[in-house]
């Protein structure tokens, strides 16, 4: 199929099968590594995407169900040279071991950010219950997105 | 010891800017020209030989390169466990296709084609004639004979260990016997396992990257199996996206080499979770029965333990897993005689191989199960007899006969005691429980022991060499392989630190056989305190060689000369005084030579490291569901280098160690032989379950790694499970130790003890 959708603002169109994972036309058709994949069924949230501001799993996602949407990657988030809050909140408060969950974790949150600028810890806890760091104990990862809610990460 | 501007100062991990815009690069992201990809068949089977396989229709799809399986390949067999050549009690029992297929996983075929949807696409094309041949899961049935013919060397595997002084043990004794299980588990590494590997038909020379523990160790297996020489493959480390033992296995490498070298292109090899989980390695299943014989006063006489792990299809690392187990039951508690008697047996289940600890975890769940139920027997606090039993500073232990130095888990008991109210949370829960039918609440603690590299047990040796760019920074080449736990991050504090050099003056990458000095692999937590001794000390050869330099330069004796913050001055003449890029120019123009060293280290210390833990629970009787109210780490660490990587560690090790306890199970049916092989039926901690964890340092240093520090990442999780299960215990007054205590065990238990009463 042909598809035509926003990929971090900017306008694409593929020729895609329409089956195809959304994670998989992000890294084999344009090259987006950022988004990653840990179990390809929706349980462990490394793949997670912005699609229209939403965070959504990218695994569970088709070429059919695309077209004209808008969806941000990891990739997507720094702008003008300048790391998203979250982005550096999560390096300053080291809330980053092996760094497979990082993306999807911070897309996570800053979709938590966009809906709800200032989330209580209860809050995060919840928005982030589907994405697994095996690394840590979330600890570092919840303050970062304190922090980042604190320094502006509700804006995009 | 002049004060510390670097070391013990938190610090991100060193790709963290790479890791938050998603440019990491790990083995699955890489991209090389003319790519191809590998897909897998596993086995559906758990014992099967293969009689025939016709892969003529997924060779004729558009796209596929090959097909590879035990037909046409190689014959020759490897160990996914070897790390060294001429490694001695090594069993090569794999094919990297197997004819005769163990498991279900186990490897049938591989298809390289042009795109992954291709090369799924023709697995399914494949067409296999299997003869079934009967299996078990069971390792009791093989010990009674089963699977005899598996192996040639047999299916199951003994040794029996005797360390103290028998004569030593008191006669008037208390003695207390339990029995522990723990089921499988994954590791669950988020990174599924990748590899690529390119081999150049021209040059002959093969290379692979993949997320891995030692670079050496897959030169050597990769290069024996393919009887290729040593130089000729070069193996390079990638991003590792977490290992906790998952990752040192060789299952991936063999594979991708096999099918480059069939094709001459380069191939990448994706693993789904789901083959992560059947073809990968697991933590083995374990059945353990302890015996200990404690005085009436509550002080350890003897411990035997009789332990039983379940090595899968293949024996893997399991016998050494085992006999390093019998090395650490002396690693905590201070006692004059141990026995230890470990059984390795292959079963047709998923193949176990190491999970961070390294056995260490198993065995203090056993050994402090045990503890707790003696304790209740003798009428002692749990933590006032683990008090009376551990070791003084500068003891020596009976398994090496090796100093534990500094070791401080007395402080850490204490520390926690006061820290995590121990006492007022017993109190309370006493009041609590009398109070309460449904919910019933109880505090564990439990104290682990671990190592810092393998000294005495295994080759523990570091090079590294290090030079100066003409701009003044440092590079450093040794053989680490960072887990995604900060270990090149800690070697750059530490050179940063050693040299007065800010951190971003300092490069280090990661394992590289062909540039990189040999080095034994990034295991047994020696990362930090073997391999970041050998650089710390290089750093100070490095200091040496250039004041050596300087002196023949300028014409001046050496002992004139001094390293202060990063310059090299005259100790008599202020004038004389050049900075590490005016040194390095000095001696390139005026020796001829750049200021470079090599430094080789042999490790020979092993001191005490433990870590004392503490869990609150509360069991809900009716459902089975236990919630952690409250966790405590308390860890003898030397010296944090980075301590919020370090904190952060222990934070994940309580969590997962609190998984293996109350719900990780891989669990095999007996019927199929098929293991648990999603994340929808295999369920890790997530943010919203997680507890807080509160983690304590003790950083009294002393030791023989760099700064004073101790290991840190494996030790942080030998308490946990034990903790966890000590706690539910206490609350339910129970005595079980079946892992993981899952809600249906619990309830089940609840309900035989209502239908007794
Ligand atoms: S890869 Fe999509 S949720 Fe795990
Ligand atoms: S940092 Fe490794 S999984 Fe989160």
């Amino acid at each position: 199929m042909r598809l035509e959708f926003t990929v971090n603002d900017k306008k694409r169109v593929l020729e895609v099968s329409a089956d195809k994972r959304l994670i998989d036309i992000l890294r084999e058709d344009l090259g987006l590594m950022g988004t990653k994949e840990g179990c390809g069924e929706g349980e462990c949230g490394a793949c997670t995407i912005l699609l229209d501001g939403k965070a959504i799993h990218s695994c569970l996602l088709v070429a059919a169900q695309m077209s004209g949407r808008n969806v941000t990657t990891i990739e997507g988030l720094e702008k003008n040279g300048k790391l998203d809050p979250l982005q550096s909140a999560f390096v300053e408060e080291v809330a980053i071991q092996c760094g497979y969950c990082t993306p999807g974790m911070i897309l996570s949150a800053k979709a938590l950010l966009l809906e709800n600028p200032a989330p209580t810890e209860t809050e995060i806890r919840r928005a982030l219950a589907g994405n697994i760091c095996r690394c840590s104990g979330y600890t570092q990862i919840i303050r970062a997105v304190e922090r980042a809610a604190r320094e502006g990460g509700a804006a995009i | 010891m002049k004060s510390l501007k670097i070391v013990g100062v938190s610090h991100p991990i060193h790709d963290a800017k790479a890791k938050v815009r998603g440019n990491a690069n790990y083995a699955g992201d890489m991209q090389l020209a003319g790519m191809q990809y590998a897909a897998m068949l596993l086995s559906p089977k758990p014992h099967a030989l293969i009689k025939s396989i016709d892969a003529s229709e997924a060779l004729a799809l558009e796209g596929v390169e090959t097909v590879l399986h035990c037909f046409n390949t190689t014959e020759r067999t490897f160990s996914r466990f070897r790390t060294v050549s001429r490694q001695p009690g090594i069993m090569n029992q794999e094919r990297v296709f197997n004819r005769e297929l163990r498991q279900v996983g186990d490897r049938v075929a591989c298809v390289v084609a042009d795109t992954p949807e291709i090369a799924r696409q023709a697995v399914r094309l494949i067409k296999v004639e299997y003869e079934d041949l009967p299996f078990t899961t069971d390792v009791y049935e093989v010990l009674d004979g089963a699977l005899a013919d598996m192996h040639p060397e047999g299916a199951f595997f003994e040794f029996e260990r005797e360390m103290g002084d028998k004569s030593l043990v008191a006669q008037d004794c208390v003695e207390t016997v339990t029995h522990s299980s723990l089921d499988r588990m994954s590791h669950t590494a988020m990174e599924p396992h990748a590899c690529v590997a390119y081999y150049n038909k021209s040059m002959d020379e093969m290379t692979i990257w993949s997320p891995n523990q030692t670079v050496f160790g897959i030169r050597t297996v990769v290069a024996d199996l393919f009887e290729m020489q040593y130089h000729k493959v070069r193996v390079i480390k990638s991003t590792m996206g977490g290992s906790f033992g998952c990752k040192q296995d060789w299952i991936l490498e063999p594979i991708a080499a096999c099918a480059t070298l069939a094709t001459g292109k380069p191939v990448k090899l994706v693993y789904s979770r789901e083959e992560v989980m059947l073809n990968t390695s697991c933590r083995a299943p374990f059945i353990a029965d302890v015996k200990s014989k404690f005085t009436r006063d509550g002080v350890l006489q003897s411990l035997d333990a009789d332990v039983i792990a379940d090595a899968g299809a293949y024996l893997g690392n399991t016998m050494a897993y085992l006999g390093y187990q019998s090395a650490l039951m002396p690693r905590t508690y201070k006692y004059p005689y141990a026995r230890y008697r470990g059984r390795g047996v292959c079963t047709n289940g998923t193949t176990s191989g190491g999970l961070r600890g390294w056995s260490s975890g198993e065995l203090c769940l056993f050994v402090d199960h045990n503890f707790n139920m003696a304790a209740r027997k003798l009428g002692i606090d749990p933590l006032e007899l683990r008090l009376k039993n551990v070791y003084k500073p500068w003891e020596k232990e009976m398994a090496d006969n090796i100093s534990l130095e500094e070791i401080r888990t007395k402080e850490c008991i204490e520390l926690g005691r006061e820290k995590f109210a121990y006492d007022e949370k017993k109190r309370a829960d006493a009041d609590f429980n009398s109070k309460n039918e449904r919910y019933q609440r109880g505090v564990g603690v439990s104290c682990g022991g671990h190592f810092n590299g393998y000294f005495p047990h295994a080759l523990d040796f570091s090079g590294v060499e290090m030079r100066f760019t003409e701009s003044g920074s440092v590079i450093v080449n040794v053989a680490v392989h960072d887990h995604g736990c900060g270990t090149v991050q800690a070697i750059k504090m530490i050179v940063a630190e050693t040299l007065g050099l800010p951190v971003d003056m300092i490069w280090c990458a990661e394992g590289d056989s062909t540039y990189n000095p040999f080095d034994t692999g990034c295991y047994a937590s020696r990362s930090i305190y073997v391999i970041g001794r050998a650089v710390k000390d290089c750093c100070h050869k490095l200091q040496e060689q250039l004041l050596q330099d300087m002196a023949s330069a300028l014409g001046l004796p050496e002992e004139d000369l001094e390293i202060v913050d990063a310059q090299v001055r005259s100790k008599n003449d202020p004038s004389i005084c050049f900075n590490y890029t005016e040194a390095v120019h000095k001696i390139l123009f005026t020796l001829v030579k750049e200021v470079w060293v090599k430094h080789e280290y042999a490790n020979t210390t092993n001191c005490g490291v433990t870590g004392t833990h503490f869990a609150h629970v509360e069991v809900d009787t009716w459902t089975g569901m236990t919630k952690i109210l409250d966790y405590m780490a308390v860890h003898d660490i030397g010296r944090a280098i980075n301590p919020e990587i370090c904190r952060a560690q222990v934070q994940g090790a309580a969590l997962m160690g609190s998984g293996v306890a109350l719900m990780e199970s891989l669990h095999t049916n007996p019927k199929n032989g098929k293991s648990v092989s999603s994340l929808k039926n295999y369920h890790v901690i997530n943010a919203w379950e997680a507890p807080q964890v509160q983690v304590l340092f003790v950083e009294d240093g002393l030791t023989g790694g760099p700064y004073e520090s101790k290991s840190i990442g494996e030790v942080a999780l030998v308490p946990v499970a034990a903790a966890i299960v000590g706690a539910v215990n206490e609350a339910l007054q129970s005595d079980f130790c079946e892992c993981p205590l899952n809600p249906d065990k619990i309830v089940a238990m609840m309900q035989e003890r209502r239908t007794k009463a």
